[in-house]
């Protein structure tokens, strides 16, 4: 009993459960009685009365069926009027369908099940991306609903080698996966690799994103990110053409990209949207904030506390008549302002907007301006530290953003300890790390350690779209057009 | 063993430190300028730097900056003296003027800077100047009292250098490398004091790296010249134009004929036209040419001054036998031990093609 379809089974089985329906219907005078299985609240119930409850119960066709089988036949070669309709005999399936929003039909003498997919939920409309606006471009973004996510990626490559594999993960929550990719295009080991991976998920529940995330890195213990998340499906979309892979997970209103690599993640959708001139300078200006926000705190602490001769002389004079009276080294005063900082975004984040903004005014300007007045903390330090945070944050990636955050804590503590001799260590630590880093298969800072100028066209620079005829070959199984 | 890797690298990290002079930049007296004076039978370092308040102008930089000495038999036992004798930590890493007192000057260039070429922090682009007539010490004082921020005077003494010469020979990295040569003669900036600034007059000129005698301007413009720095110079024709160069280019070219030296200076520039203090029009073919003429003449003049005071007195300022080395490597060898005889039978040709390219007319 326990592996076959059946409504006694069924009710047994959701005996708690208020919102699950397992309830009768009698379909005509011959003595047949089937079981509808749903779940209040995830099904339309309007178009179930009208396409299947309204043929059940009037056509006359039906009423002729002497068994359930002959009855099955019918329903499934048109008997309803609707299109997303499946024959099941496999209970793990069937629970998975129903729990998921659609509705089955049991037959219980038969052990099987007619599935109706008339989902219907309380869900987001389509909205601007939060954190990949753009000027010119695509105003849409993913939702937390992952058949309308591929639907939108769909709708951008309309070719008939477009995969998607839906998958699934999570032993209780079940969650939908979908794995995406371009036949013919993405690398064939990547996506088996990426396949096995879902496939072999072993939680109870993917609640969050990082539960996926994690799986999904092969270095685990890197603050760099391994897997790119985007809100666009116009990114998704541009992608799986450049041979990656996309993962849409149900619930989780972005999609994620793999391989991922450094210069990926240093990309904006507005680099595309404009000139190369003005693209390749944004660009150029998001590594050298990258520098900035990385280094200048260590910088800062490694020349006004061992290395004086590094500044020029104005420079060292200023900062020195800055730093007096000030009771506290250089130090701890970069520490506490970098980690004050941190509790300043961090509260925003929790707070109402509204209170949010007026606490990061509170702290930011009056703090800081008291702060400065009392001798507290020398203005030289404010707007070193003032200058990082804002750079760090025009990263367009935020997982890279808070991995470069987490980095410059690290260079600031070695310049505090040794100077530019600690910040030299810290620099080859960083560096040994994002060499080593591999995601399948490919280096994390590819394309800068590849041998092929072709593949350096779309990095630090954004060459004309004539440059980009035929595919870079670390991704891609196939560098021309398909 | 990874993790005792990466419980070592703290303690390695720290252990390295302890050699590094840990301190935060308010405890240390950054000096701007160092005066290197010889006088009573000892070497005395004058340092001159921001007081308590800093070298910021707006918390009132009257009297902010301050001097401290130091004595001993040797530049470099003075030096420590005085980093003693200071109530915090020193630093020279960002020293950008080192100056040279008269009575120093004469006891020897590379005396007074050797202990500087071998200081790990010392900036090798600080300038080096000489102080005319007086001591370092003397100088500094001086302006002091006349209220000047020297370091700012100073830096715009290097500022007008770098207006009109298009690199400065005086850094200590420059005047290092010139030591090691001692055929030819080392020439160094020298400096006056007058009403408040410093003005940059000319060359003082070492022989045997001892000082030997100043330039007057003309002839150090005439040097400048020759040896292809010029950036700017302003020519005045009869006190009725003013012209001043835009452009100047120079070429240097050795002969030896019969055992004589015949050098070729080329010489081409470009003036603009500044002032016109005549009614007549001088924008004709004629007058143009004219002018041309005259201030190629004037341009051969000053040129003149700087070849005949070498000449004269024998010192090779022009540097000519380096030349003479790279062009003649043969003949160098024949006249590389009488060579201050021959400067003075070096005989020198202009060549002198100038044109004026802009009148600035507004109507």
């Amino acid at each position: 009993m326990m592996n076959r379809i059946n409504s006694a089974w069924l009710k047994e089985l959701f005996n708690n459960s208020g919102d699950v329906i397992v309830r009768p219907i009698k379909i005509n005078q011959n003595g047949i009685t089937v079981h509808l299985f749903c779940v209040d609240g995830l099904i339309n119930q309007s178009l179930f009365d009208e396409a299947v409850f309204r043929s059940l119960k009037f056509d006359p066709y039906l009423s002729g069926c002497m068994t359930e089988r002959a009855m099955m036949d019918y329903l499934l070669e048109g008997g309803t009027y609707h299109v997303f309709t499946k024959e099941e005999a496999d209970y793990q399936l069937l629970l998975k369908y129903v729990l998921s929003g659609m509705v089955a039909l049991i037959f219980d003498t038969e052990e099987k099940a007619i599935v109706y997919d008339i989902r219907m939920f309380e869900k987001r409309s389509i909205q601007e991306p939060s954190e990949e606006n753009v000027m010119k471009g695509s105003k849409e973004s993913f939702i937390e609903v992952m058949r309308m996510n591929t639907a939108l990626i769909r709708r951008r490559i309309r070719s008939e080698h477009l995969v998607v594999e839906t998958l699934s993960a999570g032993r209780i929550s079940k969650t939908d996966i979908a794995l995406i990719y371009i036949n013919g295009i993405a690398d064939s080991a990547t996506v088996n690799k990426i396949r096995t991976i879902i496939n072999e998920i072993d939680i109870d529940n993917i609640s969050t994103p990082a539960f996926i995330e994690e799986f999904l890195v092969e270095n685990k213990h890197s603050i760099f990110p391994q897997i790119m998340y985007t809100q666009r499906p116009d990114r998704v979309a541009a992608n799986l053409s450049d041979g990656r892979v996309a993962l849409v997970v149900d619930g989780i209103p972005f999609a994620y990209l793999l391989p991922c690599q450094l210069p990926m993640l240093m990309q904006s959708p507005d680099d595309y949207a404009n000139h190369f001139f003005i693209g390749s300078s944004l660009r150029i200006i998001r590594y050298m904030s990258m520098i900035v926000t990385l280094f200048l705190p260590a910088f800062y602490i490694a020349a006004t506390t061992y290395q004086v001769q590094m500044l020029p002389v104005q420079l060292a004079l200023s900062t020195q008549a800055a730093k007096q009276n000030v009771p506290f080294s250089s130090a701890s005063e970069v520490l506490g302002l970098l980690i004050s900082f941190e509790i300043l975004i961090e509260a925003g984040l929790r707070l109402p907007k509204a209170v949010g903004t007026a606490m990061s005014i509170l702290g930011g300007l009056v703090v800081g301006q008291s702060a400065v007045a009392a001798n507290l903390i020398s203005p030289a330090v404010v707007v070193i530290v003032a200058l990082a945070g804002i750079s760090g944050f025009i990263m367009p990636n935020q997982d890279l953003s808070s991995g470069i955050r987490l980095s410059r804590f690290l260079l600031t503590v070695l310049a505090a300890v040794a100077g530019f001799f600690g910040l030299a260590i810290g620099l080859i630590i960083l560096i040994t790390h994002l060499c080593s880093l591999n995601n399948y298969g490919i280096a994390y800072i590819s394309p800068f350690v590849d041998v092929e100028e072709r593949n350096i066209r779309d990095t630090i620079f954004r060459f004309p779209i004539k440059y980009f005829q035929k595919r870079k070959s670390m991704q891609s199984e196939r560098r021309d057009r398909l | 063993m990874k993790k005792l890797i990466i419980l070592l690298f703290p303690i390695l990290i720290c252990g390295c430190s302890h050699d590094m002079n840990r301190r935060e930049i308010d405890e240390i007296n950054l000096v701007h300028v160092i005066g290197i004076d010889f006088s009573d039978g000892e070497y005395v370092i004058t340092a001159l730097y921001s007081g308590e308040k800093g070298a910021d102008t707006e918390k009132g930089s009257a009297g902010q900056e301050v001097t401290s000495k130091g004595s001993g038999a040797t530049p470099y036992a003075a030096f420590q003296n005085f980093r003693l004798k200071d109530k915090k930590t020193v630093s020279i890493a960002n020293t950008g003027f080192f100056l040279l007192g008269e009575g120093a000057a004469k006891r020897g260039l590379d005396i007074c800077i050797d202990f500087l070429s071998r200081d790990e922090t010392v900036k090798m682009e600080s300038l080096l100047f000489v102080t005319k007539d007086m001591d370092a010490s003397e100088f500094i004082a001086q302006s002091l009292e006349k209220g000047q921020i020297i370091h700012e005077d100073m830096k715009a003494v290097e500022q007008k250098q770098e207006e009109l010469v298009t690199r400065n020979d005086n850094t200590l990295v420059n005047v290092l490398n010139e030591l090691e040569n001692d055929i030819t003669i080392g020439i160094i900036p020298y400096l006056v004091a007058e009403e408040g600034s410093f003005l940059l007059q000319g060359y003082a000129v070492f022989e045997n790296n001892i000082l030997a005698d100043y330039l007057d301007m003309e002839t150090s413009s005439g040097v400048n010249f020759i040896k292809d720095i010029i950036r700017a110079y302003p020519i005045y024709l009869d006190d009725n134009v003013g012209l001043s160069i835009s452009y100047s280019k120079s070429h240097i070219k050795s002969e030896i004929q019969d055992n004589s030296i015949r050098i070729v200076i080329k010489l081409d520039f470009e003036t603009m036209i500044k002032e016109i203090n005549i009614r007549e029009d001088i924008f004709t073919f004629e007058e143009l040419n004219r002018l041309t003429d005259m201030q190629n003449d004037y341009i051969i003049e000053i040129m003149k001054k700087a070849t005949d005071y070498s000449k004269n007195t024998g010192r090779d300022i022009l540097q000519i036998a380096r030349l003479i080395q790279n062009q003649h490597t043969r003949k160098w060898s024949e006249y590389e031990y009488n060579w201050k005889d021959k400067i003075s039978e070096i005989e020198y040709e202009f060549n002198v093609n100038s044109q004026i390219t802009k009148s600035f007319i507004l109507n």
